[in-house]
């Protein structure tokens, strides 16, 4: 199992979350699945704690949600909002950079 | 493996202020995402015991569910974040929509009222026939 280490994970599940929503509306069950599948496990949340992540994100205007009753079920569905977007690319970019940084740092000499 | 205790994690969240509407969503989704669980545990082929526990493990502790909810002020309810504000308002609130619960006991009641209403007319009409049949009887013609 992925261990995670919160401070460089902060903002992660975010990226995530919007990332998988802005190709599709999903539900929690659906998204739990699909950030397993996209990252290869490699990223392992907590599955119960994704809801106050999503909570949080339609609460601040980037997600929003529809209840649909699907086989006996209630299901909410969440699909990015235009300040998710927005969001998404600002997160997008963040990472880039970061990750440029780090791989040049790895790739520069450990006595340079 | 006991069930995770849907009702404990609503009234903790409910206890630490977060908003109703969250609390009752939440709680439908996170109950919705065992029995998904659950079900591909089943379509694993274990059993229901180990499919539960399964489920169990995968969802995790609803005390860190709990606290992932805590932590975001802006799931917390308007009367936590203006508590002197709620002291004042409830009560009004409760006040002015007194008169106002017979009327929405009415109509969420409407068909058993109009059955009963149906019934007395019925009744009346009846008894009516009946006085007027008696009185017909002992009147001299």
């Amino acid at each position: 199992m992925a261990q995670t280490n919160p401070p460089f994970m902060s903002g992660v599940p975010e990226l995530l979350l919007l990332r998988l929503l802005d190709q599709q509306e999903m539900y929690g069950y659906e998204l739990v699945r699909s950030i397993k599948n996209v990252t290869e496990e490699a990223i392992s949340l907590g599955e119960g704690v994704i809801y106050p992540a999503l909570h949080g994100l339609e609460r601040n205007g980037s997600l929003k949600s529809r209840r649909k009753a699907v086989g006996g079920r209630t299901r909410v569905y969440y699909s990015v909002t235009g300040k998710g977007r927005q969001r998404l690319e600002k997160l997008q970019d963040d990472w880039r950079r970061i990750q440029g940084g780090i791989t040049t740092a790895l790739e520069v000499p450990a006595h340079a | 493996m006991p069930r995770p205790n849907f009702g404990e994690l609503r009234n903790e969240l409910l206890n630490s202020g977060i908003s109703p509407s969250h609390v009752c969503r939440a709680v439908t989704e996170i109950n919705e995402h065992y029995e998904d669980l659950v079900d591909a545990g089943l379509d694993d082929g274990r059993g229901r015991r180990d499919a539960e526990k399964f489920a169990v493990g995968a969802l995790g502790d609803l005390k860190d569910i709990s606290a992932a909810m805590r932590e975001q002020p802006e799931l917390k309810s308007w009367a936590w974040h203006h508590p002197k504000l709620a002291l004042l308002v409830y009560p009004l609130a409760c006040v002015a929509a007194l008169p106002a619960v017979p009327l929405v006991a009415g109509v969420q009641n409407a068909a058993e009222i109009a059955r009963w209403a149906a019934c007395l007319l019925v009744s009346g009409v009846l008894t009516a026939f009946l006085f007027l049949v008696l009185q017909l009887s002992i009147s001299p013609i």
